[in-house]
C-alpha cells in the first residue's frame, strides 16, 4: 500500500485500486479558522494547510515503516483533517491501542501542531485504566485501533471521554467486527481500502446512550446491584439462623452458595472496589456459615459459632453496604 | 448430599509418617465423612505401618522404574472414571500435567487443593507463567492453612481461597480425651527438629533463661526431638555458663513412640513454638493444644489463628525477639489462674475450628455446591 501525493491530489493506492484522501480546493472557504492559509495563491509565500498535508501524507510511509496499519492512519488523518481546520479552539486528541512510538503520532501531532501550537496528540497507555485519568467528555476527538482491544466496554469506556459532536474514529484491519460493535460502528460513516478500515463517528445523543450503556460503570452498576441483592437475600436467612428458625435442609447450602456468587462477583469488579478486603469478607462469613451449619449438623454446642456468625456477618453487611452505597 | 470417590495423590512419594499428616489424614477424614473411597497413589518408599490407622483407604503402588509424577499421570489416564474428587497437597509444578490430564478426562471432576504454603512459597509462584497459572485455574477449591495467608493470597491471585487450618483427627488421640489440668506439671515443652533454623529454638533457650530469675515457682523447659550439633553446643555453653539453669532444661532427644510423646504434652501446661516460618500451623501445635497446653508462639504466618487473636495463647511478633518471648513466657509461668481456665478454653476452641472431621464436613458443602455450578447450564 503506497501514499501518493500530486499539486492536487493525495491518494491511497495498491495495485490498480485507489482511495482518495483529499483533493487540493481550488479556493479557500469557511471552513478553515485556523491561522494557516488554506492554499498559497496570489502574494501568500507561507506553508499552506495543503502543502503540510501532503508534506504529512508524504512522510507516513517512512515513519510507518512495514506497519500494517498505514492504511488506517492516512484514512484517519483524513476524518480529522475537517474538524482540525474548523475550530480555532486548541483541540485534544486521545490515541490508544497503538504502542507508544507509533511512528503514525508524531506525524499527525506535526498536522496538528501546524494549525495550532496548542493541539495536543495523547498517546494513552495500553491499560482499561488509561481512560480512568481523563474527565467525561475531556477530549474533541478518539483515535481507537479496535484490534488492540475490541472489547465493547473498553470501546465504551474511550467513547465516553469525547464531548458532544466530537470525532471518534475506530480503526481495524481485520475482517470482522467483533458483533457487540456492529450497533455502534453502523452509525458512523466507514472508510475501507485495502485491510484497512476506519470508522468515523460522531458523538451524538444515540452514540453517547450506546457508550453509557455498555461501558464499564455500567457493568459496575450492574454487579453492585446484584450484590446488593444476593447481600439482602441472605442477610434474612442469616438472621433465621442465628433465630435459631428452623429451616429447610439446604438453607445452608443456599446460603453458601449465595456467598460463594457475591464472592466471585466482587472479584469480576476487584480492581474498582474501594475496600479490596471485601471478597475476604464475603469468605469469612462463608466460613462462619459453614461453621454453624456443622455445629447443627452435630448437635454440638453453637455458642461460639454463633458468636462468630454474629460478628462475622455484621462485619461483612457493614462492609458491603458502605462499599456499593459510596459507589452509588 | 452426594458421596465421592476420592483420591489423593502426593507430588512426591509418601513415607510412612506423612500418612498421619495432614496431607493423608485430612483426605481421609474426607473419605469417613462423604467418600465412597479413598485411594492413596504413591510410590513405594518403605513399609507403611499406619496405613492400619487408615482403614477403610487403599493404597495404589505405581511402577518402580517410573519417576514418580509420570507414573502418576499414567495412572490417572487410566483411572480418571473412578475419581469424583482428587486431592493435590500444594501448589507445585510436578502437578501441572496431572491437573490437566485430570481435567481434560473429567470435566465434571473436583480438584481440592491444600496449599500447605508460607508466605515466602506463595511470593515465589510464577503466576506469570501461564502454563502455572492454567493449573491453579483448574483447582477448583484451594485453601491455605493461615488467614493471614489468605488474606494476602486474595489479593495476589484475585480468586477465591478458603481458609482450612491443618487440623486433628481426634481418633487417632483417643488420650486426649483423659487429661486433667491437675495433673499438669510446670513444664514448658516444644517438640521437633531442635536447632534448625526453621524452629528457631536458641530464641526459646535464651527466653527461658532470662525469664529463669523472675520466675516465683520452678518452671522446667523440655525440649523433645532431634538436636544439631550447633544446638548441642549452645546448649552446653548455656549450661556450663549458668549452672543453675541445667538441672531445669532437659534435652529428651527425638521421641517416636507416640504414647511417651503424649505423656510430656500431658504434662506440659504451656507449649512454646519459637520458629522463624511455619506453613500454617504445625502438627505439634495441634497435639498439644487437644493435650490443653497454652501455647506461646513467635508471630508465624499462622500465630493469630493458632491463638485466636491471643484469646487462648500468646504471640511474640518479632521472630527474633528472644526478651519479647521471655515476656509472653514470663507472664504466662506468673498466672495460674489464666493457664486453668485456659486449657478448658483451648480444648474447646480446637475441638470446634480444628477438628478434621468437623472440617471434612464443611469440605463437603464446598465440594457440593461446585457440583451444583457445574450442573447448571
Amino acid at each position: 500500500m503506497n501514499i501518493t501525493t500530486s499539486d492536487t491530489c493525495i491518494s491511497l493506492e495498491e495495485g490498480a485500486e485507489s482511495f482518495t484522501l483529499l483533493e487540493k480546493p481550488e479556493r479557500p472557504d469557511y471552513t478553515n479558522v485556523t491561522e494557516r492559509p488554506y492554499i498559497t495563491f496570489y502574494y501568500i509565500e507561507d506553508e499552506s494547510i495543503w502543502d503540510r498535508f501532503r508534506l504529512c501524507m508524504e512522510r507516513l510511509p517512512a515513519f510507518c515503516q512495514n506497519d500494517p496499519y498505514l492504511g488506517c492512519y492516512a484514512l484517519a488523518l483524513r476524518q480529522l483533517y475537517r474538524p482540525l481546520l474548523s475550530d480555532s479552539r486548541a483541540k485534544n486528541v486521545i490515541a490508544y491501542g497503538a504502542s507508544p512510538d507509533c511512528g503514525a503520532y508524531p506525524v499527525i501531532q506535526d498536522f496538528m501542531t501546524f494549525l495550532q501550537k496548542g493541539n495536543a496528540l495523547t498517546a494513552l497507555a495500553l491499560s482499561p485504566f488509561s481512560f480512568t485519568a481523563l474527565r467525561e467528555a475531556a477530549c474533541c476527538s478518539l483515535l481507537y485501533r479496535l484490534d488492540a482491544c475490541p472489547a465493547a466496554a473498553a470501546v465504551c469506556n474511550a467513547i465516553s471521554k469525547v464531548k458532544q459532536g466530537g470525532l471518534i474514529l475506530l480503526y481495524t484491519i481485520k475482517d470482522t467486527l467483533p458483533s457487540e460493535l456492529e450497533e455502534l460502528c453502523a452509525m458512523g460513516e466507514k472508510d475501507s481500502f485495502g485491510s484497512c478500515t476506519v470508522y468515523a463517528l460522531t458523538m451524538s445523543g444515540a452514540v453517547s446512550d450506546f457508550a453509557r450503556t455498555n461501558g464499564t460503570d455500567s457493568f459496575l452498576f450492574s454487579r453492585a446491584a446484584d450484590i446488593t441483592a444476593r447481600a439482602g437475600d441472605l442477610k434474612n436467612l442469616i438472621q433465621a439462623m442465628l433465630a435459631g428458625a428452623a429451616l429447610p435442609g439446604d438453607a445452608y447450602l443456599i446460603a453458601v452458595t449465595i456467598l460463594q456468587q457475591i464472592e466471585e462477583l466482587l472479584l469480576s469488579i476487584y480492581d474498582n472496589l474501594e475496600n479490596d478486603e471485601l471478597p475476604v469478607r464475603a469468605n469469612e462469613l462463608k466460613e462462619a456459615v459453614l461453621n454453624y451449619y456443622v455445629g447443627v449438623s452435630s448437635h454440638c454446642s453453637l455458642t461460639s459459632y454463633k458468636e462468630k456468625l454474629t460478628q462475622l456477618s455484621q462485619l461483612f453487611f457493614a462492609a458491603a453496604e458502605k462499599e456499593f452505597s459510596e459507589s452509588e | 448430599m452426594s458421596k465421592y470417590r476420592m483420591s489423593m495423590i502426593p507430588a512426591y512419594p509418601l513415607e510412612n509418617v506423612q500418612l498421619l499428616k495432614d496431607r493423608v489424614i485430612f483426605p481421609y477424614a474426607c473419605y469417613r465423612a462423604f467418600g465412597e473411597s479413598l485411594t492413596l497413589v504413591t510410590k513405594r518408599t518403605g513399609e507403611y505401618p499406619y496405613l492400619s490407622f487408615l482403614e477403610g483407604a487403599r493404597l495404589e503402588e505405581l511402577p518402580e522404574d517410573q519417576p514418580h509424577m509420570e507414573a502418576a499421570v499414567h495412572y490417572l489416564s487410566a483411572h480418571s472414571g473412578e475419581i469424583d474428587l482428587l486431592f493435590l497437597f500444594g501448589a507445585r509444578g510436578e502437578y501441572m500435567e496431572l491437573a490437566r490430564t485430570y481435567k481434560s478426562l473429567r470435566p465434571d471432576g473436583i480438584i481440592y487443593m491444600k496449599l500447605d504454603s508460607n508466605i515466602d512459597w506463595a511470593n515465589a509462584l510464577p503466576l506469570f507463567d501461564e502454563s502455572f497459572a492454567a493449573f491453579l485455574r483448574s483447582c477448583d477449591i484451594i485453601s491455605c492453612e493461615a488467614r493471614r495467608l489468605q488474606a494476602f493470597l486474595y489479593k495476589k491471585w484475585q480468586r477465591p481461597v478458603d481458609y482450612i487450618p491443618n487440623g486433628v483427627y481426634y481418633p487417632l488421640y483417643p488420650e486426649a480425651a483423659d487429661v486433667r489440668f491437675e495433673d499438669k506439671e510446670n513444664i514448658i515443652l516444644t517438640v521437633g527438629r531442635l536447632g534448625t533454623a526453621q524452629k528457631n529454638t536458641l530464641l526459646l533457650l535464651y527466653a527461658y533463661a532470662l525469664a529463669f530469675p523472675e520466675l516465683k515457682e520452678p518452671w522446667d523447659l523440655v525440649l523433645v526431638g532431634s538436636v544439631t550439633p550447633e544446638f548441642q553446643e549452645d546448649y552446653n555453653e548455656l549450661c556450663g555458663r549458668f549452672p543453675v539453669l541445667a538441672p531445669h532444661i532437659h534435652l529428651t532427644g527425638n521421641i517416636s513412640d507416640k504414647q511417651k510423646l503424649y505423656q510430656y504434652y500431658k504434662r506440659a501446661k504451656i507449649f512454646a513454638l519459637p520458629s522463624r516460618l511455619e506453613g500454617g500451623s504445625p502438627n505439634v501445635f495441634s497435639e498439644a493444644a487437644i493435650f490443653g497446653c497454652t501455647v506461646v508462639t513467635t508471630g508465624v504466618d499462622a500465630a493469630d489463628d493458632m491463638t485466636d487473636c491471643g484469646r487462648v495463647g500468646r504471640v511474640s511478633p518479632d521472630v527474633e525477639d528472644f526478651e519479647g518471648f521471655s515476656r509472653q513466657l514470663l507472664a504466662l509461668c506468673q498466672d495460674p489462674a489464666y493457664l486453668a481456665r485456659n486449657f478448658h478454653d483451648m480444648r474447646a476452641y480446637m475441638q470446634e475450628f480444628f477438628d478434621y472431621e468437623r472440617l471434612a464436613q464443611r469440605l463437603h458443602v464446598l465440594v457440593d455446591v461446585q457440583q451444583i455450578k457445574r450442573r447448571r447450564p
